[in-house]
């Protein structure tokens, strides 16, 4: 084993290129004479490659849940691909709790992969010969674990992941939901560190979708993975994130917490993202607080450093007396609270 | 010339490829009739050109052989052991055991109908009177197939791991399919001696390809998130290989071994030629010599019984099965040991039954009095279609046209007329803005004015080009000139047209009569319920078989291997038109029906194109069966390169067999090629 | 048929004689079986389940092995097969006289069948084309044989490619108007045979005998010009001046062959095989009675032996007594 620094971020990624196509380094490292980024990527379209990931940097600190949000062909996953080195990235380092796994050989990076790495698959991966358990014990297995800890492992994650009662079923008689249950239950058997998800919900209808993103929140919550997630669902990513990446043609064109995504986009791409995202949900009451303090101040609804817009706006609105309602001739027809308007927006929150 | 003065202004706009492929041809067409009379080397290659190929090539393999015949020997010597015990098994155990251990097996796996399909299907041979030959052919299947699978898997994991071989390791697949097993008969024999391990290794050789595509098909559809999924549990390469892999393949690979068993069963047949083994080929061959008609069909139909058992039951391996009460297995296992020790106590001997026997009689005495009574009618036809078909197509329009067949001798100003009015309608077909149908048109008349077999090599040399460049642009065009030259070298050229025209004319036929039956079959259920059976038979019953009936009503000669062609390649056209047509996507369909699209706009609209692909597949898959029946045609007594394989059998003449196997798989791969080019490029266009 | 037998007894016992008894040899390795070569058609089945009955009589034991025709020479010379028993000089593998050269393989004398080609035709031809068996008469009438493919030339199925073309060149030599169509095989033949006879069709074809079809489809021979030697080399020989091969079939010989290796392992039983001989008429019949009755061979076989016990005892106990 490598030495581990504690204090290294979990993942770190500098420089880091994927190109496609016939002799890339060679033709990477010509090219990176040019000036900039977008030259570069010129230089290399016109020999005829396709540079999916162009340059990424970022870190993931221990314990982060980091996702990466593009559209489809951003080459988000070929990203994750590169890190989790399922890709030989073209050029460019990835550090894995301060090792270099581009470096290691290929005895070690089945080592890391069957202690340290977990990952989770849009379509699920899942082994189609294989039962329920045998899929989530497959990791133990490759890791030479005895049959009764397989069994027993297999158990204890599956009932983490609400599925007891399957274990016996195949992968074509549960449904979707099911399945990714399964995957997620797989990728956590052996307990890695380091938890690769690429876009686990995306292929689930959004009823499940939505129950799952709670479930994931919730076995976070308990294990503390260092995370790397991706999506192509901004309100996914603004859900689940402690900090976003956003890709665009294979470039991270922003990289921040959700409240600055949303509030402060670098440019008209990130800002067409969010536009439709409601900004009371995710920006707090300190990104409208006037620098100068007013004097008078007569109404004090209560509002606190870290309350969302929307719960600042209800509180507001609590103050309000009840006011009329008039139907189309002018007579009045009813009254409304307007506490009860700003409650009717929010969307409700687990 | 007109035509491409008014093509050439008209398509100032954009010639397409096909129009200037097109055109090429008829350019060196035009030049070959009009300079082909007096320039005698442009219709036959000339002799002085021809290399001794076929002398090389027996000396050649001559020396391989002896160097490797030790080693053959050696495994063949080894092969003789699981030879003799699954020959013993086979043949020492009573009936009523095997079975009852069939059935049982077909109830494990799918419940009555198997169970059924087992009991009267074996019950059938039994009551034939080959119960012995019958288990001898499946004790050659019992070798041959574990032999084929294991090198098919072998094959087919070795082209997936390296990619680099991929290319080479599927023409030596094409190689393997295409070359009559008669041409490599006699190396083989050489090789590893006389015995049952020749035909045994033989049909491992035609068997193992399918294993190995399939193989390679199931791993390369392997979902690639699966494969990511072993990477990352930390699975090692062979880990990954056989732990999820392969296993996730198996759906595939199943299909695989289904192909490879039906293969290894019709190539038993085959190789029974070389005997050695009191085989159900042996049998089929010895009735038809004595031209037993009936009992010949009986021996053929124990093996499309074996096929079908075996094709049914391995296709349960590929599905998903429910559990079927292994209660009932046991039962049927105690029955059959029952009756095994009743019958050996009474000492019944199965081979005296031959219950059938007054039923093939019956079938051989039906066949001849049919003929007696239809002589005339029979007649009329065979001559009908060759003087006005199939001689046409052979020796050209020029030749054929004779006084006492056509009532008219063909002069020049037939010719001049017949030309004239092909390039008018060429003409009018590029004035309405099809010049590449109008030009093809002309290019055909050329052809049946011609004849297929006396076509000038320039012509077929840059028609195949023209085709190739069309279809798939220079490398093909490449490919299939470089091959044909290899046949103009051997000095089997004038043989290779005359095999091209007899299949050509067969897959012509297949096309026309098999497209229709598809689309017959694709509207109506009942044709299909009519169909299906047909199809079946025809595919499994060996090949040999087919040239019973054709040759008693009508004797030897082209239209009988025209017709026994014909009846084995037209069940691929059928089964892949049907299936294209039927497999449009329904949303397709419904959004058809919703712009008020009738039954046949939506087929030839809709379906039609969309299904393009599919037909040119069957289309493929009906020119490689009726090459392969073309070597079995030669048993009616044909010319061309079947011929010259049988010959070459005749004479153990290595060179000219394997030569001239190899020009037959020459033919078949460019139209293999060709065709599948056309498919890939109907496939992209339609964003399949 | 019954006559057919009573002139053979004479025949065989005649050609008993002539080969003459030589002593009795060793037994040798009695306990390994010997392997006689089953061909593909019956009239080997006979011989060959005559010579196994000797062998036997005379302690031997004897396996069949199927064998090709064609194929089987290989297996002799590498000793799988032990002997064939039925060999036709005119239909026999360039393999065959090479690996007699080379001393893998040793021919047993001839088997004493009085085999015939020709050209032949079923007896109700005779009706479509006045003058035969003449050959003379097939001048005038080649119209009547012609189909699609031969016009404006009568049709003459020949043999199988592989067997050569000695129809073509008798129509070629005697300047007939035939043109030969080769069948593809012994099959194509009967099937011809058996078609003309039902349809009562014209049909002029290349056929041997002894063969079962002769008297099953009342098959004759056309009349040539007897084959002999001069006709092959001299144009000047036979009723065509400017031609070889315008005459009959040159007498096909038909013999035996076996392993080189059998005369010290088994010299009882290589002195049998080189002295058996079988008769036309005493193999017709048998023929006749297994492809045209449908009884088995070895039956067949089992009530001739019994029947004809003078015809091949003497050949056993001259090489066991």
């Amino acid at each position: 084993m490598t030495s581990e620094n504690s204090t290294a971020p979990a993942i770190s990624v500098e420089g880091l290129w994927q190109v496609f196509g016939e002799n890339t380094q060679t033709a990477l490292r010509e090219a990176l004479d040019a000036v900039d980024q977008t030259a570069i990527a010129e230089t290399l379209v016109g020999r005829g490659l396709i540079p999916a990931v162009r340059d990424a940097n970022f870190e993931v600190r221990k314990g982060e849940l980091f996702v990466i949000m593009g559209l489809s062909g951003s080459g988000k996953s070929t990203l994750i691909r590169c890190i989790s080195r399922l890709l030989e990235p073209t050029a460019g380092a990835v550090h894995i709790d301060g090792e270099d796994i581009l470096q290691a050989d290929e005895k070690r990076l089945i080592d890391l992969r069957r202690n340290k790495l977990g990952m989770v698959f849009q379509h699920f991966g899942l082994f189609p010969h294989m039962t329920v358990t045998d899929n989530v014990a497959f990791p133990l297995k490759m890791q030479g674990a005895s049959k009764k800890v397989r069994v027993a492992r297999a158990a204890e994650v599956l009932e983490m992941v609400g599925l007891e009662g399957r274990e016996d079923a195949y992968p074509r008689q549960l449904s979707g939901g099911q399945r990714q249950r399964v995957g997620i239950a797989r990728s956590l058997a052996v307990n890695p560190d380091i938890w690769f998800l690429d876009e686990p919900f995306s292929a689930l209808d959004p009823l499940i979708r939505r129950q799952l993103q709670d479930e994931f929140l919730h076995i976070q919550a308990t294990l503390k993975k260092s995370i790397v997630f991706i999506t192509h669902d901004i309100a996914e990513a603004l859900k689940l994130a402690d900090r976003i990446a956003i890709m665009k043609d294979g470039e991270i064109v922003q990289i921040g917490t959700p409240e600055e995504i949303v509030l402060r986009p670098v440019n008209d791409y990130v800002a067409e993202f969010s536009k439709d995202v409601p900004k009371g949900r995710h920006a707090c009451v300190e990104s409208v607080m006037l620098e100068a303090i007013p004097e008078n101040m007569p109404d004090d609804p209560g509002l606190r450093v870290g309350m969302t817009l929307d719960m600042a706006l209800a509180k507001c609105m609590s103050l309000y007396e009840p006011v009329p309602v008039h139907d189309a001739a002018g007579k009045l027809v009813g009254a409304v609270n307007p506490a009860d308007l700003a409650a009717a927006l929010q969307v409700d929150e687990v | 010339m007109s035509v491409i003065e008014r093509a050439t202004r008209k398509g100032a706009m954009a010639l397409t490829a096909g129009t200037k492929a097109a055109l090429f041809v008829i350019v060196i067409g035009a030049i070959c009739r009009l300079l082909g009379p007096s320039v005698d080397w442009l219709v036959s290659w000339p002799d002085a050109l021809v290399l001794p190929i076929t002398e090389w090539v027996g000396l050649g393999v001559g020396w391989v052989l002896d160097v490797f015949k030790p080693i053959a020997r050696f495994f063949s010597y080894l092969l003789n052991f699981p030879m003799s015990w699954a020959s013993f098994v086979l043949g020492e155990t009573p009936w009523p055991l095997v079975i009852g251990m069939v059935t049982a097996l077909g109830w494990y796996l799918g419940g009555l109908r198997m169970a059924l399909l087992g009991a009267l299907g074996l019950g059938f041979v039994l009551l034939s009177g080959y119960w012995a030959e019958g288990m001898n052919t499946l004790a050659l299947v019992a070798v041959s197939v574990p032999l084929a699978l294991l090198s098919g898997l072998a094959i087919g994991v070795l082209a997936y791991e390296k990619p680099r071989v991929k290319n080479a390791v599927n023409v030596v697949l094409d190689v393997m399919q295409t070359v009559p097993t008669f041409a490599y008969l006699t190396p083989l024999l050489v090789l590893f001696g006389f015995g049952p391990v020749v035909g045994l290794i033989a049909s491992a050789i035609y068997a193992a390809p399918p294993m190995a595509r399939n193989v390679l098909l199931g791993l390369e559809r392997v979902d690639d998130e699966v494969r990511e999924a072993a990477v990352m549990s930390g699975a090692t390469r062979r880990q990954q290989l056989f732990l999820v892999e392969i296993p996730s393949a198996t759906t595939q690979i199943m299909v695989g071994v289904n192909q490879c068993l039906m293969a290894a069963l019709s190539m038993v047949i085959i190789a029974a030629v070389i005997g050695g083994f009191d085989d159900i080929g042996w049998e089929v061959l010895l009735t038809m010599r004595k031209a037993q008609f009936g009992q010949s069909f009986l021996a053929g139909l124990v093996v499309v019984i074996f096929a079908i058992i075996i094709d049914r039951m391995s296709g349960k391996l590929a599905e998903p099965r429910e559990k079927h009460s292994p209660k009932v297995v046991w039962s049927i296992l105690a029955i059959a040991v029952a009756s095994a020790i009743a019958f050996s106590l009474t000492g019944w001997n199965s081979s005296d039954v031959r219950a059938f026997d007054g039923v093939a009689d019956a079938v051989d005495s039906g066949v001849g009095a049919f003929t007696a009574s239809n002589g005339a009618t029979l007649d009329a036809l065979k001559n009908n279609a060759m003087f006005y078909g199939l001689l046409p197509l052979r020796i050209g329009l020029s030749d054929a046209v004779l006084p006492f067949t056509w009532g008219f001798k063909w002069t020049l100003t037939h010719t001049l007329m017949l030309y004239g009015v092909a390039v008018a309608i060429a003409g009018l077909l590029t004035w309405r803005g099809k010049p590449t149908a109008g030009l093809t048109t002309l290019i055909f008349v050329g052809m049946v004015e011609v004849g297929i077999a006396q076509l000038a090599w320039p012509f077929v040399l840059a028609g195949a080009g023209a085709l190739g460049w069309v279809a798939g642009g220079q490398k093909l065009a490449r490919f299939a000139v470089v091959l044909l030259v290899f046949i103009l070298l051997t000095g089997l050229w004038e043989r290779a047209l005359l095999s091209l025209y007899l299949s050509g004319a067969a897959v012509f036929a297949c096309a026309v009569v098999g497209g229709a039956l598809g689309l017959w079959a694709a509207v109506s259920r009942t044709a299909w319920a009519i169909l299906r059976p047909m199809c079946d038979l025809l595919q499994t019953i060996p090949l040999f078989v087919f040239l019973i009936p054709v040759l008693m009503f009508f004797q030897i000669g082209e239209f009988s291997a025209f017709l026994a062609i014909c009846m084995y390649a037209v069940v691929p056209m059928i089964r892949y038109t049907r299936h294209g047509l039927v497999s449009a996507p329904e949303e397709i369909i419904e959004a058809a029906r919703a712009s008020g699209a009738g039954k046949w706009q939506e087929m030839f609209e809709i379906r039609g194109p969309y299904a393009a692909p599919t037909i040119l597949l069957g289309l493929n898959q009906t020119i490689l069966y009726a090459f392969a029946m073309l070597v079995i045609a030669a048993l009616i007594g044909t010319t061309g390169l079947g011929q010259s394989i049988y010959l070459a059998l005749g004479k153990a003449d290595v060179g000219l067999g394997l030569t001239a196997g190899a020009a037959m798989a020459i033919l078949a791969l460019v139209a293999d090629r060709l065709v599948q080019g056309f498919a890939e490029e109907r496939r992209k266009a339609l964003g399949l | 048929m019954k006559t057919l037998i009573k002139t053979g007894v004479s025949a065989l016992a005649v050609a008993a004689m002539s080969t003459g008894f030589a002593a009795a040899a060793d037994m040798g390795a009695k306990d390994e079986p010997i392997k006689l070569a089953i061909n593909e058609w019956t009239g080997q089945h006979v011989t060959t389940h005559v010579a196994a009955g000797m062998l036997r009589e005379a302690g031997y034991e004897v396996e069949f092995v199927t064998a090709g025709m064609l194929n089987q020479f290989q297996a002799i010379a590498d000793g799988d097969i032990h002997a064939t028993l039925e060999i036709w000089s005119s239909n026999v593998s360039d393999q065959y006289a090479g690996l007699k050269d080379a001393g893998k393989l040793e021919e047993l004398s001839d088997l004493g069948l009085n085999a015939r080609e020709g050209i032949a035709y079923p007896a109700h031809v005779a009706d479509l084309c006045p003058g035969l068996p003449a050959w003379e008469a097939l001048k005038d009438c080649a119209m009547n044989f012609a189909t699609a493919e031969t016009l404006p030339m009568g049709r003459l199925v020949d043999y199988p490619a592989d067997w050569g073309t000695p129809g073509a060149d008798r129509m070629t030599g005697l300047e007939l108007p035939f043109k030969a169509v080769p069948a593809g095989s012994e099959g194509a033949l009967i099937a011809e045979l058996r078609a003309s006879t039902e349809k009562k069709s014209p049909l002029l074809i290349t056929f041997w005998q002894p063969h079962w079809a002769m008297s099953a489809y009342d098959v004759k021979f056309v009349d040539l010009p007897a084959g002999e030697d001069a006709c092959f080399s001299d144009p000047a020989w036979g009723p065509n001046p400017n031609a070889i091969n315008d005459c009959d079939f040159a007498a096909s010989r038909i013999f035996k062959a076996g392993w080189p290796g059998m005369k010290d392992k088994w010299p009882a039983a290589h002195e049998i095989l080189v002295n058996y001989t079988l008769a036309v008429e005493d193999q017709q019949p048998m023929m006749g009675a297994v492809d045209v009755d449908g009884k088995g061979v070895e039956e067949v076989v089992a009530a001739w032996m019994a029947a004809n016990e003078g015809k091949w005892k003497p050949v056993v106990d001259a090489a066991t007594k």
